[in-house]
């Protein structure tokens, strides 16, 4: 049995010690704002070229999403779009390994 | 590991295009090449491809106090090879870019170079490296998936690091000083992925193993092994 769902297990333990660092992190850890890495270094990159962070600007034009709510509304839906495939795709393989048993059967 | 739009010298947007555009071209000529082989091939493409989209859409706390994002690179750099995951990485990049101002189209082509090039060929590196030994397969992917998403992050670093050395120490002190942001945040989320994987990669196995074994990935004993004792 331990055996059998031994990668389910780890997981499982993966995931609640993950969770657990981010509750210990987020309660001791003063001036943890968990902003994306990417901002944090582009703080590092103005600092190092001893620019500030504004004058960086897009050498291409580009779209900004108006707010975080937009922006997580896009990122949901990239998320979907490769749920629906995953999920589609594990469904399909389902269906043909059952046929497959019903079509011993007959 | 988006480097954002602006934040990259023009000079080395041109460098990282030049090595990411034949790469990619590589890829969409082999991803033609697998599909006429195999139509089977396809719905695999789809799962390895559709686990790309979702981690990397998935921004996660880390124990530095800022987030970051896993890549989910590995098990297409192990069915498909680096080239085709390439392929799918600027899909994702380019929506990214279009649409949420991750990244942009001058910096597309270094992190592409990050996260669809050198990620998945160290992973495909490893895989290769340990396919025909004893080592069992899941650990493999494992390993694969979580060193993949720590080399993308690496390569950011590195890719940052030479457009902007440090005064005092130059490339070396300013490389510590990415890695420092970028790879130890990325440790702990890179170490869930690998495991994560290798669990989907088990349901991979139980479902579908004659793609796996018609394809090459791993040999029939190996998949076999796997079959009886996870």
């Amino acid at each position: 049995m331990a055996q059998k769902y031994f990668l389910e297990i780890l997981a499982v333990v993966a995931v609640l010690v993950f969770c657990g660092l981010f509750l210990y992190t987020s309660s001791t850890m003063t001036g943890a704002e968990f902003a994306g890495s990417d901002n944090v270094g582009s703080g590092l990159i103005a600092q190092l070229s001893g620019k500030s962070v504004e004058s960086f600007t897009p050498l291409i034009p580009q779209y900004e999403p108006p707010s975080g709510e937009i922006e997580s509304c896009l990122f949901a839906l990239q998320a979907a779009l490769g749920g629906i495939f995953v999920g589609g795709v594990f469904g399909f393989w389902l269906g043909q390994s059952r046929r497959e048993i019903v079509t011993e059967n007959m | 590991m988006h480097i954002m739009e602006g934040f990259l010298p023009w000079q080395w947007c041109v460098v990282w295009w030049l090595i990411a555009l034949p790469c990619l071209a590589f890829g969409v000529w082999q991803l033609k090449k697998v599909m006429e082989k195999d139509r089977e091939a396809l719905p695999l493409l789809g799962v390895t491809g559709g686990f790309i989209f979702i981690l990397s859409s998935l921004k996660l706390p880390s124990v530095t106090g800022s987030c970051s994002h896993p890549t989910g690179t590995g098990l297409s750099a192990i069915c498909f090879g680096p080239w085709v995951t390439s392929v799918i990485c600027a899909i994702v990049l380019l929506f990214q870019a279009l649409f949420l101002a991750h990244g942009g189209l001058s910096v597309l082509g270094a992190n592409i170079v990050s996260m669809g090039i050198v990620g998945p060929l160290v992973g495909y590196t490893i895989y290769r490296l340990l396919k025909d030994t004893s080592v069992n397969i899941y650990l493999t992917v494992f390993l694969v998936t979580a060193l993949a998403d720590m080399f993308t992050y690496v390569t950011t670093s590195l890719e940052l690091a030479l457009a902007y050395p440090a005064e005092v120490g130059g490339f070396a002190s300013s490389f510590v000083m990415f890695l420092a942001i970028f790879a130890v945040t990325q440790v702990p989320l890179a170490i869930v992925e690998g495991i994560v994987l290798a669990l989907v990669f088990k349901y991979i196995v139980a479902l579908k193993p004659d793609i796996l074994i018609r394809m090459k990935i791993f040999s029939e004993k190996q998949i076999n092994a796997a079959r009886g004792d996870a």
